[in-house]
């Protein structure tokens, strides 16, 4: 099956930074999880897919095609969400409508209304007078009022509280139903990830270290805490990830069960996505 | 492209009434002194300069970023900021010249004593309405290239820069003999419509090439 968005060795390079050879695909009614730390490239790769930069290698395709193709129509299918709301503060949700229709062909005015009602947005208030929760349900309303079927987010949960970001999730589910839909969603949240996201791609350092199903993250992957001679002992080859602390070692292995068949005197742990970014990013790796 | 034009409109509605008080301290002040023509063209070119305040906003929002994910491109974010300028001058030269109507009567200046009073002064609006497309249009490249930071320093050089070209061409044609007469500058203003046509085209290439190279971060 085509996937909705394919990214191929998609590369930039800044003077103090590289965004080296990052690959992944999106299938369609798949939610992919963009992870990392701050700076790690996440929203390099989100501008590069969108040609709000110029890519220095690489190909990204929607739906089979490159968006300098057809760039009105391909735009049409996407919902974009950046880290905040994109309009000016005097502006109201009402005005935002308005210049939004006149933009997308496939605008729908119900929908957008319902949208606001849903989320409990005033459609006659200034944006500025809005809370940042109610600028990002703002912006979820618009990208999500054209019909898209791709919806593109860029740390669109982030600064949000619990009860906020789960309202958010749950709006990312419901669009996710439709099996033509995907999102491609970047955050450092990592628990916002795990509730929703159907497949990570964990990017360090401007490389995409990996990209693989969640479950296969969650059911598979674990942390073997053990002493300095138990470390020892480990097959290098089995070691993704490890991590030295005061009194243990932590090291990340990708299949935990053979892992505890294997190390029966180390303790061997599940690992979170959190557990499992933490160690890729302040732990080593086995050169 | 509507979405574009009406995104500024919309955002530049809100100083609208600010916009008015300026032009009618202005019209107290200047009328009387200078005179209802100076008022008309100060008030074009006041209203042309709302130009940068719209880049201003957009900088403020991040708008550009966002909008190039909507179903427009480049081409039509540059050529949208030139039709939002010649809207601002025409509303500029059309205020100008309703304000100064009625500041110009009150200030007994003549202004409806003949028809050639009356034709003068809607030609001072056209004038206005050209030397305002001409110094906004100067500063729209300078926006993209450099931002609505530098706004203040730029609505000095958008000023500066179409004066001096056109003070420069004034001073060679003199020395080359040419005696500028009523007639002369008659058929100059009237061509300035066109001048500025040009002068527009002009600019918009300038601010496209850096626009189509710029990246939004």
């Amino acid at each position: 099956m085509e996937p909705i968005l394919q990214v191929e060795n998609l590369t930039k390079q800044y003077p103090d930074f590289k965004l080296d050879h990052v690959s992944f695909s999106i299938p369609k009614g798949a939610i992919m999880g963009l992870i990392g730390e701050n700076g790690a490239g996440k929203s390099t790769t989100i501008n590069a897919i969108l040609d709000l930069i110029k890519k220095d290698e690489g190909v990204v395709k929607f739906w089979g095609q490159e968006l300098s193709s057809d760039p009105r129509n391909i735009k049409e299918n996407i919902g974009v969400v950046f880290d905040g709301v994109n309009f000016y503060e005097t502006l109201t949700p009402a005005k935002i409508g308005r210049i939004s229709a006149a933009a997308y062909k496939q605008w729908d005015d119900t929908t957008y209304d319902n949208y606001l009602k849903k989320l409990q947005l005033p459609p006659r208030k200034e944006i500025k007078t809005f809370s940042r929760g109610m600028k990002m349900k703002l912006s979820i309303a618009v990208a999500l009022s054209h019909k898209p079927k791709l919806l593109i987010l860029d740390e669109a949960t982030g600064g949000l509280d619990p009860v906020m970001r789960d309202d958010m999730l749950d709006l990312f589910l419901d669009f996710v139903q439709d099996e033509n839909h995907s999102i491609l969603m970047s955050s450092h949240i990592s628990t916002d990830l795990e509730k929703v996201a159907d497949y990570i791609t964990f990017i360090h350092k401007g490389k995409a270290l990996f990209c693989k199903e969640k479950d296969e993250l969650r059911y598979q992957y674990g942390i073997i805490r053990c002493k300095t001679d138990q470390f020892d002992a480990i097959d290098r080859s089995e070691i993704l990830a490890y991590r030295k602390r005061d009194y243990q070692w932590d090291v990340l292995v990708a299949d935990k069960e053979k892992a505890r068949r294997k190390y029966k005197a180390s303790v061997v742990d599940d690992a979170t996505i959190d557990d499992i970014l933490l160690l890729y990013v302040k732990g080593d790796q086995i050169k | 492209m509507k979405s574009l034009i009406l995104k500024d409109l919309y955002n530049i509605g809100h100083n609208a009434k600010s916009m008015i008080f300026i032009l009618l301290v202005l019209a107290f002040a200047l009328i009387p002194s200078s005179g209802v023509e100076g008022y008309i063209i100060m008030s074009g070119i006041l209203c042309s300069m709302m130009i940068i305040t719209t880049f201003s906003f957009d900088d403020q929002s991040k708008w550009l970023k966002y909008a190039m994910v909507m179903p427009v491109t480049k081409k039509d974010i540059v050529i949208s900021k030139f039709i939002v300028l010649l809207i601002f001058s025409a509303i500029g030269a059309v205020t100008g010249l309703v304000i100064g109507a009625i500041g110009g009567t009150i200030a007994h200046k003549g202004i409806f004593s003949s028809v050639n009073n009356m034709l003068s002064l809607l030609f001072t609006g056209a004038v206005s309405l050209v030397i305002s497309e001409i110094a906004g249009s100067m500063s729209i490249p300078l926006l993209f290239k450099f931002g609505a930071e530098k706004a203040r320093m730029l609505m000095l050089v958008s000023c500066l820069i179409p004066a001096s070209i056109f003070f420069g061409v004034y001073k060679l044609f003199t020395l080359l003999g040419v005696s500028f007469t009523d007639q002369i500058i008659f058929i100059l203003l009237c061509c300035s419509p066109f001048l500025a046509l040009v002068w527009n085209f002009l600019m918009y290439k300038i601010s496209y090439a850096l626009f189509a190279r710029k990246e939004l971060l």
